[in-house]
């Protein structure tokens, strides 16, 4: 459950930082000279794309290295149930 | 299969997705053609798509096992619905997190209730429906059941999602590679497209391993604990 929690957190903190990233560029846009604006645009699918493929490695690597570490606690916990047998 | 037989085989496909994975970013920024009208940002496609297919694999997965589990009441069938659906949890996340930075500069937002997004984001809340039930009740063995039923309700979503887009009115586009008239995508974007599907496949089923190895020992630990109560 505990990793259930993290994931709900993570995922509901994704979408909270997209939602106030969206708010504030929305009001940046509007003060920026035309010419900033278009340099803006022009670098952020960049940033959206190498954001979407961290997303993909973090949340795998993050799985494999949360069952690693439940995985290594219960086998030491499996080993001293076995010792106190 | 025993536990250090299932962990060698989740280690060993888990390397090789990672691998793959890797393979497919380089691909992604260094071989495929770019699309004429969305440009570089529709390289998402190559990863949102596959986590997709990965997040209705894993979730139809848990779904069979828990129908099978309360036909059969065997342990290991819930023990690879768990497996399976936390997986679906996982690809779920990817899937909802990368598709609104595709969208914002696509669509020009992140989010729009649109049938496809809410089916989708519906499929993820039922799954994680999914643990709190199991894990809301005194009894294990009724936890066990109530999920696999919110399971099974919760894959009867997974075709309304693919078919949303025919039925309603969306945002998103109609399908492009599973269609009658087969795939319309042009050829270097479809072979990069199928080594993805491939590579997140064998991702999940690494990583499947490796859950299921967990709940293995999860559960002998619990009866050794239960043996030592009595």
């Amino acid at each position: 459950m505990n990793l259930m929690k993290k994931i709900t957190v993570g995922f509901l903190s994704g979408v909270l930082l997209l939602t106030g990233y969206s708010a504030l560029g929305g009001q940046e846009m509007t003060n920026l000279p035309v010419g900033g604006a278009l340099a803006v645009q022009s670098l952020k699918p960049y940033w959206h794309v190498f954001i979407a493929y961290a997303i993909v490695l973090v949340a795998v690597l993050g799985w494999v290295i949360s069952m690693g570490r439940r995985l290594s606690a219960l086998e030491t916990r499996l080993g001293d149930s076995a010792e106190h047998q | 299969m025993s536990v250090s037989g299932l962990r060698k085989g989740g280690v060993t496909l888990t390397a090789l997705g990672l691998i793959g994975l890797v393979v497919i970013y380089w691909l992604s920024f260094f071989w495929v053609s770019t699309e004429i009208r969305q440009g570089i940002v529709q390289r998402i496609f190559y990863v949102h798509v596959p986590a997709a297919w990965t997040t209705g694999l894993a979730f139809g997965i848990a779904a069979l096992t828990s129908a099978m589990y309360l036909w059969l009441r065997d342990e290991r069938l819930d023990r690879a619905a768990v497996s399976a659906a936390e997986g679906g949890m996982v690809f779920g996340a990817i899937m909802l997190t990368t598709g609104p930075l595709w969208g914002k500069i696509a669509w020009g937002t992140y989010w729009t209730w649109e049938p496809r997004l809410t089916l989708t984001l519906l499929l993820w809340f039922i799954f994680l429906g999914y643990f709190m039930v199991r894990s809301a009740t005194d009894n294990p063995e009724k936890g066990k059941r109530f999920a696999a039923v919110v399971a099974i309700v919760g894959a009867l979503d997974i075709p309304f999602i693919h078919l949303s887009v025919i039925w309603f009115r969306s945002l998103h586009p109609a399908p492009v590679v599973i269609k009658p008239e087969g795939p319309s995508l042009p050829g270097d974007m479809l072979t990069l497209l199928l080594a993805s599907f491939a590579v997140f496949t064998v991702l999940f089923f690494g990583l499947f391993l490796l859950r299921y190895a967990l709940e293995t020992v999860r559960v002998e630990l619990d009866a050794r604990a239960r043996e030592v109560a009595a």
